[in-house]
């Protein structure tokens, strides 16, 4: 017995879907196709799904469940992902279930050598989304949540662990020479292909969050996208309404790392 | 308020459009000019120099409904219109800020609505009537780009027609 699983992320500025085979003891992604879409992510991303299936002979009703990219990542993309998932996952009436975009970049990249990994999502207006992951054996075990920073700060942070550590993530492309001139000779840039949450990183984090029983319900009006902050406006709007900081809003904006 | 360093003086509508012309050829990726001023103040106007500028070729028209239409040219052209927005908040849905950095110029009018919602970078031109067709554009510089990009303009400005430009000293410097 096998089912079909659908996955997609639209965080970043590459739109990714893929398609696997989930059996009692193995996952296997047979499809997958990125698009460079930036800020056109809602008119890609369900034709590039449609184009998948039909390659594969199959139909979106032979989906048993969806995957998502929850974030973080631009404003718009996560929400076009998460509502796009929900709509098909509510509409199908199967599962669906999110993982965090940096966790599928950081799954998409751990091999069986052993190293630490920091991935950073571009936050937009001088910020990044640091996330540190302890990789090796196939695995990419996250060291703290999802959070958003001054790229300055993190590259300090990241200097001060005094251990060699591999970069990956879109934030590099605005704030790569900062880090490599922070960290030194201990710095090393993952291949930039590498840097995007692929659907084999999004099934891998799906496995291992699966695995440990760290999936939700897969109810798809509970599963809530990772914005990590509040936009500037936002918070200043909560501020005046006398919301006390950092209190998670009613919305689930500010989401856990899974 | 800042003290406004640069303030351009044009005379006509075709001079503020050949003001807008003047600062297409310094423009690149990332750049944003936020434009504020009344109704019919001339936005859209100098909008129009800035799109001939960079060779864009279909017609300009004041994004007020459409909120955001994007013109290909040498550079893309973010030409957004804030005006009808309610709350700060709002520009996430647009994308905003994935656009304003990514490889166009984006030019917002009715710009500086939100201070909630204004990026650290940038140029602040507020445009007002001083006759029939005659305007004052103050240019108030947000961050290193924006400032860089006051002085090229002004100085790129200052021989045209209809066009006069006046600097304080520490502007000129």
């Amino acid at each position: 017995m096998r089912e079909l699983l659908l996955t997609l992320d639209t965080s970043t500025e590459i739109t990714s879907v893929g398609l696997a085979w989930l059996t009692e003891t193995t996952l296997e992604t047979f499809a997958s196709a990125v698009v460079d879409a930036p800020r056109a992510a809602m008119s890609r991303v369900l034709p590039t799904a449609s184009s998948l299936l039909a390659g594969g002979m199959l139909s979106v009703r032979d989906v048993r469940a969806v995957i998502v990219g929850r974030g973080p990542g631009s404003f718009t993309g996560v929400r076009i992902g998460v509502a796009t998932a929900k709509g098909l996952a509510h509409g199908l009436g199967v599962p669906l279930w999110g993982v965090g975009t940096l966790d599928a970049i950081a799954w998409g990249i751990a091999a069986d050598r052993p190293m630490l990994l920091g991935v950073l999502g571009d936050a937009m207006r001088g910020e990044v989304y640091p996330a540190l992951f302890r990789c090796g054996n196939g695995r990419a075990e996250r060291l703290a949540p999802d959070e958003v920073a001054t790229p300055a700060d993190v590259a300090r942070e990241w200097a001060r662990l005094g251990e060699p550590l591999t970069l990956a993530g879109n934030g590099l492309r605005k704030y790569g020479d900062l880090f490599t001139d922070a960290l030194g000779d201990g710095a090393t840039l993952a291949d930039e292909l590498l840097w995007a949450p692929y659907a084999e990183g999004l099934f891998r984090a799906f496995a291992a969050a699966r695995a440990a029983g760290e999936l939700g319900s897969g109810e798809p009006g509970e599963l809530l996208p990772i914005y990590t902050r509040l936009s500037d406006a936002e918070e200043n709007e909560a501020a005046r309404a006398g919301r006390a900081s950092g209190q998670t809003p009613s919305s689930g904006v500010a989401g856990e790392s899974r | 308020m800042p003290v406004c360093a640069i303030a351009i003086d044009t005379t006509s509508r075709d001079a503020t459009e050949a003001l807008g012309e003047a600062v297409a050829p310094l423009l690149r990726g990332g750049d944003v000019l936020l434009l504020s001023g009344d109704l019919g103040a001339g936005k859209t106007q100098l909008t129009k120099g800035v799109a001939r500028g960079l060779g864009v070729v279909e017609p300009v028209t004041s994004p007020t409904f459409n909120i955001l239409l994007v013109h290909e040219g040498r550079l893309p052209l973010y030409h957004f219109d804030l005006y009808r927005l309610e709350t700060a908040h709002q520009v996430d849905d647009l994308d905003y800020w994935g656009t304003l950095e990514a490889d166009g110029v984006s030019v917002v009018e009715w710009g500086d609505r939100f201070p909630d919602a204004m990026p650290a970078d940038g140029l602040i031109v507020r445009i007002s009537i001083t006759d029939d067709d005659a305007r004052r554009l103050e240019l108030e510089p947000l961050g290193e780009r924006g400032s860089q990009l006051a002085a090229a303009w002004a100085a790129a400005a200052a021989g045209l027609n209809g066009i006069s430009v006046e600097m304080d000293s520490e502007a000129a410097r």
